[in-house]
């Protein structure tokens, strides 16, 4: 069955069921099995959106539109003893091929310390929004800029001149560059939200102290499974909660970005250097009654090799923030709004007149809506989302999209 | 006006005994010799279970995703007829500790109100979407407390917005005659009049049970056990 069939039949299934709602008729348990070692839930988050984004402003990593797709996930624990758990999730999204989203190993070293460690392909330390993009805990339909948006870099295809970065802005979703890979394929966003890294990280809280870190085999543009680049990235986040009810974390980053196969096709020189992507995030979280609301500032930079003239002689940034807010009417609706934009430093080449001008163009996007509970674990929202930006084909663009998420 | 007021205290004691004379005594006030029924409820091994979805966002362990299902109210249905006399308005409890909801079950009567108390350092977001009685208390803080009042029967599903791990059942009943289970499974219905009842079981993870159990005139102890599969 086609996708743009689907994705409606999923949203009218949902609209029979408010009737009944009070009386949870959907299942709201995780399974268990052997005697309670083994817990599996699943999603499903069916959004349906515009029919076509000439702009792409709402793709993602996997090439597909946040604001229309059809997600279906399961996720499985097994917890042997109160000390260790073995964690897993496969995805499908737009019914295509699963993929394990998640797979590693949780150990509580001591039961009475609050000292984790995982291992495996683990969820993300930096910032906060990879830990609750899920249909369920997503204030909106949409994703923060920083965590979706295209940007025209790549890991695996570089530019070999500064011209050939500028002259792709704004095609972030479908781009190529003299130097790598030459299939045409997307960029990476300033982190992704779509892939987990893979690697081992520890996490201790100790009073209003939480602090967690990561060793992984990709950045937090291009999470990896397998290692392309024989290096690593160093990531962490120390978070404080003044009092309850207020938190406030500082993240970093700082890893190989490039792919081994262009570094390998560098001269000798230019072999020894290191091309990190390095990243520092600010985060915080204020809630109070019927209130929620969220922020992140996020400065991300990735060092290019120099090759040709006009040269790309300085790392490439990007400024990111959004703040989002969700309020609770009453105990079935909610209204919900997030204002968000993703900068980019200057770079100077021919193309540019020889002024210096972002090397991607800025992009700013506020998205507003609002939803019901039909039941504690089926959502229901709809939200309409405003996007501009500074060049491309397309510079503007309003999309309406509904969604309906279930989970058990 | 002191004349008033002693007319008003005649009145006052006059006009119910008048009631009573016109109308007279009603049923439930004959007397009779109480009875209790007391048992035990069987319920299968392996109760105890894990409530909260597989935490694969979550960056620690959780410790406080299980939860005891072992409990089970009992009660009449339909209850005698003077459990229906309307009362006080009592409170009951359920606090927030250790990211769980403790009760997990708690039976109430009709016009009860019940106290929410924060006992955790983090916040919680108390919450129900029954049709019973919804209600959504937002986030507060440790120490802070807030209560409500539930004025229909009915099954409550209570919910932390923030814990999703975290659910009770509060069970508003329209009279006093119900009893919750306790660590070995006892319960104990108290000052039953004589007559013939259905006594029920509930349990959250298993089916219900009923049975008839006849309090005799005489009073006393009545055994009823039940085995829920």
């Amino acid at each position: 069955m086609r996708l743009d069939r689907l994705v409606p039949l999923v949203i009218l299934a949902a609209l029979g069921a408010p009737g009944r709602a009070a009386a949870q008729v959907l299942p709201e348990r995780p399974l268990t099995l052997a005697n309670g070692q083994v817990s599996v839930s699943g999603e499903v988050t069916a959004s349906i959106g515009p029919r076509s984004d000439p702009g792409f402003f709402d793709y993602t990593d996997y090439e597909h539109n946040a604001l229309r797709m059809l997600r279906l996930s399961l996720s499985g624990r097994w917890r042997p003893s109160a000390r260790l758990a073995v964690l897993a999730e496969v995805r499908t999204e737009n019914l295509e091929r699963p993929t394990p989203y998640a797979l590693f190993v949780r150990v509580r070293p001591w039961k009475a310390k609050a000292f984790d460690i995982q291992a495996g392909r683990i969820p993300a330390v930096f910032g906060t929004f990879s830990r609750h993009a899920y249909g369920a805990d997503n204030a909106l339909i949409g994703y923060p800029l920083a965590y979706q948006y295209l940007t025209s870099l790549r890991a695996d295809a570089i530019p070999r001149t500064a011209d050939d970065l500028l002259i792709m802005r704004g095609r972030g979703w479908h781009d190529t560059f003299p130097l790598g890979s030459i299939a045409a394929t997307t960029g990476q966003p300033v982190i992704s939200a779509y892939r987990w890294d893979t690697g081992v990280e520890a996490r201790v809280e100790k009073g209003p102290i939480e602090a967690a870190a990561a060793l992984t085999t990709g950045t937090l543009s291009n999470p990896r499974v397998g290692d392309d680049n024989a290096g690593r990235q160093l990531s962490a986040r120390v978070a404080w909660r003044p009092f309850v009810g207020a938190i406030v974390g500082v993240s970093a980053a700082h890893g190989e970005w490039l792919a081994g196969n262009i570094k390998n096709r560098l001269s000798m020189a230019l072999q020894d250097r290191s091309y990190p992507q390095t990243a520092y995030g600010l985060d915080a979280e204020y809630s109070r009654g019927y209130f929620l609301a969220r922020g992140e500032v996020i400065a991300s930079r990735w060092t290019l090799p120099p090759l040709d003239a006009p040269q790309i002689d300085a790392p490439l940034s990007a400024m990111a923030s959004y703040v989002e807010a969700r309020y609770r009417l009453t105990p079935r609706f909610f209204v919900s709004g997030r204002a968000d934009h993703l900068g980019f430093s200057d770079l100077t080449g021919h193309l540019s007149n020889n002024l210096p001008t972002p090397w991607d163009y800025p992009v700013s996007r506020v998205e507003a809506g609002g939803g019901i509970y039909l039941q504690r674990n089926l959502v229901m929202r709809a939200v309409v989302q405003r996007n501009w930006r500074d060049g491309g084909r397309v510079r503007e663009a309003t999309f309406v999209s509904g969604q309906v998420s279930y989970w058990f | 006006m002191m004349r008033l007021r002693a007319w008003s205290r005649t009145f006052g004691l006059l006009a119910p005994l008048a009631a009573i004379a016109a109308l007279g005594w009603p049923a439930a006030a004959r007397p009779f010799v109480a009875a209790t029924i007391r048992g035990r409820v069987d319920v299968p091994a392996g109760s105890t279970a894990t409530n909260g979805r597989p935490d694969v966002a979550a960056l620690s362990m959780s410790m406080h995703d299980t939860v005891d299902r072992r409990r089970c109210v009992v009660y009449l249905d339909p209850a005698p007829r003077p459990a229906f006399d309307p009362g006080d308005e009592p409170h009951a409890r359920m606090d927030q500790r250790n990211e769980g909801f403790v009760p997990h079950v708690l039976p109430i009567v009709v016009g009860s109100w019940v106290d929410f108390p924060n006992d955790d350092r983090t916040y919680h977001n108390v919450f129900s979407l029954s049709k019973t009685r919804p209600f959504n208390l937002g986030r507060y803080a440790a120490g802070r407390s807030k209560s409500v009042r539930f004025d229909r029967p009915g099954i409550v599903r209570v919910f932390c917005d923030i814990h999703s791990h975290m659910s009770a059942f509060i069970i508003v009943f329209a009279h006093r005659y119900f009893s919750v289970t306790d660590d070995e499974g006892r319960y104990h219905l108290g000052n039953v009049p004589p007559g013939t009842y259905n006594v029920a079981v509930w349990n959250e993870a298993h089916a219900s049970q009923n049975r008839r159990v006849t309090v005799p005139d005489g009073g006393g102890d009545v055994e009823a056990d039940f085995t829920l599969r």
